[in-house]
């Protein structure tokens, strides 16, 4: 028998090629860790989001309870009490400048020549000692020296002056308001300048006074309007004088209140710190500390009760003011010495019947106020979502009002998106649809790049150069007749406007040219087939398919200009007040301050914790909810719009 | 010719339809080239006034102190006979000294003396951390959304986080930056701070989260996230454009997933990731809102390297000075630095306007604009180069 040999063991072809066994490590597929570490880092967006969401909360949310708090003293301490009256008190500076505004005016026509004369002389005095400054400081020097220097000394000195004052006086510009013979002896007169002499040359005496005697003759003229404007400007001063009695009391009690709280925050902190401590000795000494420390809180009852005793007085003069004011009203002259000046007279008759009609409902709010009306939480959120003051660092109350911040930003968004939509719009329409290839190589690289200058620089570039441009355009006489020309502010609204737009256009230019893009070929060749021109085809075909992508360009287009910082920082002018909208479009060209501004400059000085840092990081919470919706909007708008696939 | 024009069947016919035709044409062209006459006349501006302060006629031709000297306080001297010898704080005494009796006025002008270099080297500091960790993670992301994920409501929400991401206002950026890496960001430490959030004992020392305090990290970290939307978006399209058949290939020779993509996808989408990112530097270089609370500073005099370091002893054996130079690599993070774009924001806003400060600014605003426009054009220019390069 032969014996067949005993098969060879090999492992089932199957097995060896899917190898069964499969290499892991610590019991998981490498394949699936590798999986997961990138499935894990592609998250990483979704936490960031979350993150910022949890910390702007942890910094902001408490904004509500220390606001609330802050609120509580205000309203306890008495200060809410003053403010019924002085909120509306404060409108009778503004309208008394206006009054004095209006004298100003009348006046100004009968006095400009002199007074034209008068300021010529004085400026070119100011030149020729301007000019002689190197030659006359030494002397100058010299004169105070003690003991006084030898003739000798003085001498030269002397002649340097009198030698570069000669000179400045002959080369002297004298203007045309002079006459030849009276420009001759300001030559004479201002050659003779040294600083020897304070009292004034003769022919500036005579020009002073002359201005003086027809000043008081102007005056006189418009007598019954500097009376009133006079009257006005005295009204309340004993209104003033009692608030301001009353106000330095409650700013009082509420000091107390404030020291209290900061040093009873300190004593639980000290207390905390005891309660850790394991030395007895030290905690013992904390103890001790925290105790010393201790203080009461101002009792408030009785604090407001000399202020609530004056409770009556305090009517009766805001009674009386009320009084004067309507009487202001009545007596106020129809017409001022010149068209501006009525405007500005019909204005403060209109002003001034509600001036004093706020300060009686005012009277109303006097005899009903109490300290002990609980502040709730909704006045606190109106009191920052409807707030209209932004006032930081005062001494007598913090206000945290949103409502100013926010109009300064959505104003300057839609000046911003108004300019820029129609410009990358048309871009992008004659990109895609008219350009040749070789304007495209200009036209699209360029615009890229904007996308890539720093906003810093555009902030700088409005500060140092369209700022400057635009007051320049607004002071040609033939374009007064545009609204808001001539403009008072370099950095403005309209400036941060402009800017802003061009930081926009590049991101409204490449979605709105994507979506001409993805408008289907079949769109297009079926108008060419029915015969339209060029141009109906883009207008009546290409545009209105692409309109939903060109909406969600300028959304995502005033996104990023709301959120913007730099160039509104550097730019808009900074002033937080609610702009004036009464002049018309003309408000564009005030300063204003922004969400995003404020972030920028307040947050690096405040103590953190502080109810003002809180405020801030409510603003931020409130930016991130507007970028989020502007984005869901983007993308409702693209979604429900979609053009069927061709 | 008259006659050859009426023969010509596509000649215009000067109806008012075409009229129309060609003013809207010319309206719409007229736009567009607004926009590119502002965008280059703002940089020919920029060039104009800002390249005399930054090249000289003579040889070297660069304004050497410009760029290689730490910003300082100007000190301008006039003298009797109305010379103006500008100086800094230390040259200031000397020359009055000299001067003596002709002695007359001094002038300071706060930031505009000296150069740009702090704030080039900080800015430069906070771009190689910010993109570093930005490439990593986006890079990272892009792999897992264009490689592995297949729809669904996870890549979904992470599409919709990306694009919210990329809306954020960068300044609100700064508050979470302030809020997350200045004040909380944990640390190993053995004396945690007081207003630490929470410590966690370790073996040898603490976890203590009580933020890193405004320097590189913080400002680097909060820029990271400020591009990350674009180095996500940007990688993922050049992962796209690698052609499917390459991984199906791949596939097919009985490649592992993680080959076929270290293999065959990276290799070719490279180029693309690292050109799409340098427009990612110029936007971080750019930033100014982000680093304002995490990382910035107006005013140091010390390069991030020059921290003071207590003198070793003279027979320091080689470890001490090689642990030293190690604490001294890692101070430069820990540093709060300058930045070039808020150098700019404090000469433009911080301080009163004159022809000193003027001539700072138009030289930081010029060296800044022609690095980051660099970056830029350089991008553009290379993502049309590969283009080309690349047709599958």
């Amino acid at each position: 028998m032969v014996d067949t040999p005993a098969p060879i063991e090999r492992p089932p072809l199957r097995d060896l090629i899917l190898r069964k066994g499969k290499r892991t490590i610590v019991g998981a597929d490498p394949q699936g860790l590798i999986r997961g570490f990138f499935a894990a880092n592609s998250s990483v967006t979704i936490i960031v989001l979350a993150l910022i969401m949890i910390f702007l909360l942890k910094e902001g949310a408490g904004f509500l309870g220390t606001y609330k708090h802050e609120l509580e003293i205000y309203r306890r301490a008495g200060l809410e009490f003053c403010d019924i009256v002085d909120r509306p008190l404060s409108e009778q500076q503004e309208l008394s400048s206006k009054l004095r505004r209006a004298v100003t005016t009348s006046v100004d026509p009968i006095i400009q020549g002199v007074r034209a004369r008068r300021d010529a002389a004085f400026l070119l005095k100011r030149e020729v000692e301007e000019q002689t400054k190197l030659a006359r400081e030494p002397l100058a020097a010299a004169l105070e020296k003690e003991p006084a220097p030898a003739a000798t000394e003085l001498d030269p000195l002397r002649q340097q002056v009198a030698a570069a004052t000669q000179q400045a006086a002959a080369k002297m510009n004298v203007p045309d308001v002079f006459t030849a013979d009276e420009a001759k002896r300001l030559r004479d007169e201002f050659a003779k300048l040294t600083p020897e002499v304070s009292d004034l040359p003769p022919m500036l005496m005579e020009l002073s006074a002359a201005f003086t005697v027809k000043d008081k003759e102007a005056k006189q003229k418009f007598g019954p309007l500097v009376d009133a404007s006079d009257e006005l400007e005295e009204a309340p001063e004993e209104l003033r004088g009692v608030l301001d009695e009353l106000k330095e009391e409650v700013l009082a009690t509420k000091e107390a209140a404030t020291t209290h709280f900061t040093l009873e925050e300190g004593r639980q902190k000290l207390l905390k710190a005891a309660s850790k401590a394991k030395d007895p000795q030290e905690k013992e000494d904390l103890i001790k500390e925290a105790d010393a420390s201790k203080t009461d809180e101002p009792n408030y009852e009785e604090s407001i009760k000399p202020v609530l005793e004056r409770r009556e007085e305090l009517i009766g003069k805001v009674v009386a003011y009320a009084a004067a004011a309507d009487a202001a009203a009545v007596n106020l002259p129809k017409e001022g010495g010149t068209a501006e000046a009525t405007q500005l007279l019909t204005e403060v008759r209109a002003a001034l019947p509600l001036h004093a009609k706020a300060l009686r409902d005012g009277v109303e709010s006097l005899r009903t106020w109490k300290q002990d009306k609980p502040v709730s939480i909704f006045t606190v959120i109106g009191a920052f979502f409807f707030g209209t003051s932004w006032l930081t660092n005062s001494s007598w109350q913090d206000f945290f009002g949103f409502v100013p911040l926010l109009v300064g930003s959505v104003v300057i968004a839609l000046i911003a998106i108004v300019i820029a939509t129609p410009l990358s719009v048309a871009a992008a329409i004659y990109t895609n649809q008219f350009a040749s290839d070789r304007e495209k190589e200009i036209i699209k690289p360029v615009i890229e790049f904007i996308q890539a200058i720093p906003s810093v620089v555009l902030g700088f570039i409005g500060i140092s150069l369209v700022g400057d441009l635009i007051k320049e355009i607004s002071e040609v006489p033939w374009l007064g007749w545009l609204p808001g020309f001539p403009i008072q502010e370099r950095l403005n609204m309209f400036n941060a406007g402009c800017l802003l737009a061009l930081m926009a256009v590049p991101t409204m230019f490449s979605l709105a040219e994507d979506a001409l893009n993805n408008v289907p070929q079949a769109y297009i060749d079926a108008s060419d087939a029915l015969g339209a021109t060029k141009l109906q085809t883009v207008f009546r075909v290409i545009v209105p398919a692409g309109l939903s992508g060109i909406a969600a360009a300028i959304l995502l287009g005033l996104g990023r200009v709301i959120g913007e910082t730099m160039v509104v920082l550097l730019v808009a002018g900074n002033r937080i007040a609610i702009p004036d909208f009464s002049g018309g479009p003309g408000v564009i060209f005030q300063p204003a301050h922004t969400l995003t501004g404020i972030i920028a400059q307040e947050l690096g000085e405040v103590s953190r914790g502080s109810a003002h840092w809180q405020a801030l990081f409510m603003v931020g919470i409130v930016l991130f909810v507007i970028s989020l919706a502007v984005n869901g909007c983007a993308r409702a708008v693209v979604r429900r719009f979609e053009l069927p696939k061709a | 010719m008259m006659s050859n024009e009426s023969a010509n069947p596509f000649a215009g016919d000067q109806s008012s339809a075409q009229r129309r035709e060609t003013t809207v044409r010319w309206l719409l062209r007229l736009s567009t080239f607004l926009i590119v006459a502002v965008t280059v006349s703002i940089v020919a501006h920029i060039f104009i006034k800002g390249a005399p302060i930054t090249f000289r006629k003579e040889f070297p031709f660069v304004n050497v102190k410009f760029l290689t000297e730490l910003p300082g306080t100007l000190h301008v001297i006039f003298d009797k006979q109305g010379n103006a010898i500008e100086t800094d704080v230390n040259g200031a005494d000397g020359i009055k000294k000299q001067l003596g009796d002709n002695f007359r006025e001094e002038k300071t002008i706060s930031y505009s003396g000296g150069g740009i270099l702090g704030p080039i080297v900080g800015t430069a500091l906070l771009v190689v951390v910010s993109v570093t960790i930005a490439l990593f993670l986006g890079v990272c992301s892009a792999i897992y959304l264009s490689e592995y994920a297949s729809k669904g409501k996870r890549v979904e929400m992470i599409r919709l986080a990306i694009l919210n991401l990329a809306g954020v206002p960068s300044v609100v950026f700064g508050l979470f930056g302030l809020g997350a890496f200045v004040l909380t960001a944990p640390v190993l430490t053995d004396t945690p701070h007081e207003r630490s959030l929470l410590v966690i004992p370790l073996l040898f020392t603490k976890l203590s989260f009580q933020g890193w305090d405004t320097c590189v990290l913080s400002g680097g970290f909060t820029l990271a996230f400020v591009i990350l939307p674009v180095i996500i978006t940007a990688s993922e399209q050049c992962l796209q454009a690698v052609p499917q058949g390459f991984r199906e290939t791949s596939m097919a020779l009985g490649a592992t997933r993680w080959q076929t993509i270290w293999r065959a996808v990276l290799p070719f989408a490279t180029p693309g990731i690292l050109t799409s990112s340098i427009l990612g530097i110029a936007r971080a270089a750019g930033e100014t809102a982000p680093i304002m609370f995490t990382a910035a500073l107006a005013f140091k005099d010390k390069l991030p390297w020059q921290k003071d370091m207590p003198p070793l002893p003279a027979d320091a054996g080689m470890f001490a000075h090689w642990e030293q130079s190690v604490q001294r690599f890692l101070g430069i993070f820990t540093e709060s630095v300058q930045a070039l774009p808020y150098h700019i924001y404090t000469l433009a806003a911080r301080i009163p306007h004159n022809e000193y400060s003027e001539r700072a600014q138009y030289g930081s605003v010029f060296v800044f604009l022609v690095l980051v426009a660099s970056l830029a054009a350089t991008s553009i220019w290379m993502r049309r180069r590969l283009r080309g390069k690349y047709k599958w």
